[in-house]
């Protein structure tokens, strides 16, 4: 972060640019996309639906977006500004408890751990989700739209496995999955919730700039 | 300048929503192709789809490549109107020190070098337009010059460096000619 010239408060050159935290664009939509997206498949979307998997499909893009932008991105949204630091994390929990406060230009240490276990997260997400759902076809918006939003032949073909009358072998691989997919989501949440009460405490040990850096306005 | 920013700013939101939307729309693209040959197999249309899938894919990853350039630019350009905006700072106070300027007449060759004229920095300061035009003058003979425009381009001749920028913009002709 660049340092400027101390405020000249006698001269009439217009405010001083103050060294501040910011996100480009690609990282706040991302961000906001893919929240939008969980919400929308936790909360409004029908399990197994054709609108539940194509916001899957939509958020897996979002995400492989946002591993691009963390190749070819300006310095602080790389992944080489966060690499994942166990001992970096220990320092910064150090920190907290002394009460020092550090400028971190991108993530700090204990929220890049998040950053990554939230990507992988979504990862395994997204692949069990795709596991179930197989084979990977755009028939699903067709179904979606002759029976309404309610879910379609997918779950009824997924109840068809929970049946007596199918071999154990097909369908307990596909129960495997759903099971993988249903816990993973629920990791999911928990981290969230940690992610959420980490920007909160952030906030209130070093003001509120971190929470400003990822909302709209400030590009 | 702060106009300009705002505006490169504004078009790298925009080319945002643009990458994100393509990049939906390319795995869409791709869900169907995969489907349709784990369904069909490889056939002529398949192998067309496939083509404009990797077109789109290659859109999405230009597009992110051209986003960054656009906010490296207007980071850039930040920077640099920053740094211009202190080295003027520093610049103007050390020759209205030179000249010792009171802080009156330091503060009226301000609003000068802001290209207000007499009558307008009365107004600003509250004081009579005969005032003004009064300790104009004598701005102008502490920093030997004749006018408004003289004492301007004193300041401005020190920070811009002709050779610096001129061989970027004759070689083009120089090349025609």
């Amino acid at each position: 972060m660049s340092i400027s010239p101390p405020p000249n408060p006698d001269e009439g050159f217009g405010k001083p640019v103050r060294p501040r935290r910011r996100w480009d664009p690609v990282v706040k939509v991302t961000h906001w996309s893919i929240v939008t997206a969980i919400i929308a498949n936790a909360l409004f979307t029908e399990e197994g639906s054709g609108a539940h998997i194509w916001v899957g499909y939509a958020l897996a893009a979002i995400l492989a977006l946002r591993l691009l932008w963390g190749l070819i991105g300006p310095a602080e949204a790389r992944f080489s500004a966060f690499l994942p630091s166990p001992r970096r994390a220990l320092a910064h929990l150090r920190d907290i408890r002394v009460g020092k406060k550090e400028v971190h230009r991108s993530h700090n240490p204990l929220g890049a751990l998040m950053v990554y276990a939230i990507w992988s997260m979504l990862g395994v997400i997204i692949a069990s989700g795709i596991a179930v759902a197989e084979p990977p076809s755009t028939a699903f918006l067709d179904r979606a739209e002759r029976s309404g939003d309610v879910s379609p032949q997918l779950v009824v073909e997924q109840g068809d496995h929970d049946d007596d009358d199918v071999p154990e072998g097909a369908g307990g691989e596909d129960s495997v999955w759903e099971e993988v997919h249903e816990t993973a989501v629920n990791l999911l949440y928990i981290l969230i919730a940690l992610h959420v009460a980490g920007v909160a405490f952030e906030t209130r040990r070093s003001g509120r700039e971190i929470l400003l850096a990822m909302l709209p306005g400030r590009a | 300048m702060q106009e300009r920013r705002r505006s490169l700013e504004r078009r790298a939101v925009a080319t945002t929503f643009l990458v994100v939307l393509q990049s939906v729309a390319a795995i869409f693209f791709i869900a169907d192709v995969a489907g349709d040959i784990a369904a069909d197999g490889w056939n002529m249309h398949l192998l067309v789809e496939t083509g404009a899938t990797v077109a789109l894919l290659a859109g999405v990853g230009f597009g992110a490549l051209q986003l960054r350039l656009l906010i490296l630019r207007a980071r850039l350009d930040e920077t640099a109107v920053a740094a211009a905006r202190g080295a003027m700072s520093d610049l103007v106070r050390q020759r209205f020190l030179d000249w010792q300027l009171t802080a009156a007449e330091a503060d009226v060759a301000l609003f000068a070098l802001k290209g207000f004229d007499a009558a307008e920095i009365a107004h600003l300061r509250g004081a009579a337009a005969g005032t003004i035009r009064a300790q104009l003058a004598r701005i102008y003979a502490k920093a030997g010059v004749h006018s408004q425009v003289g004492l301007i381009a004193l300041m401005v001749e020190d920070l811009v460096d002709g050779d610096a920028i001129k061989p970027a913009e004759a070689k083009p002709q120089g090349n025609n000619g």
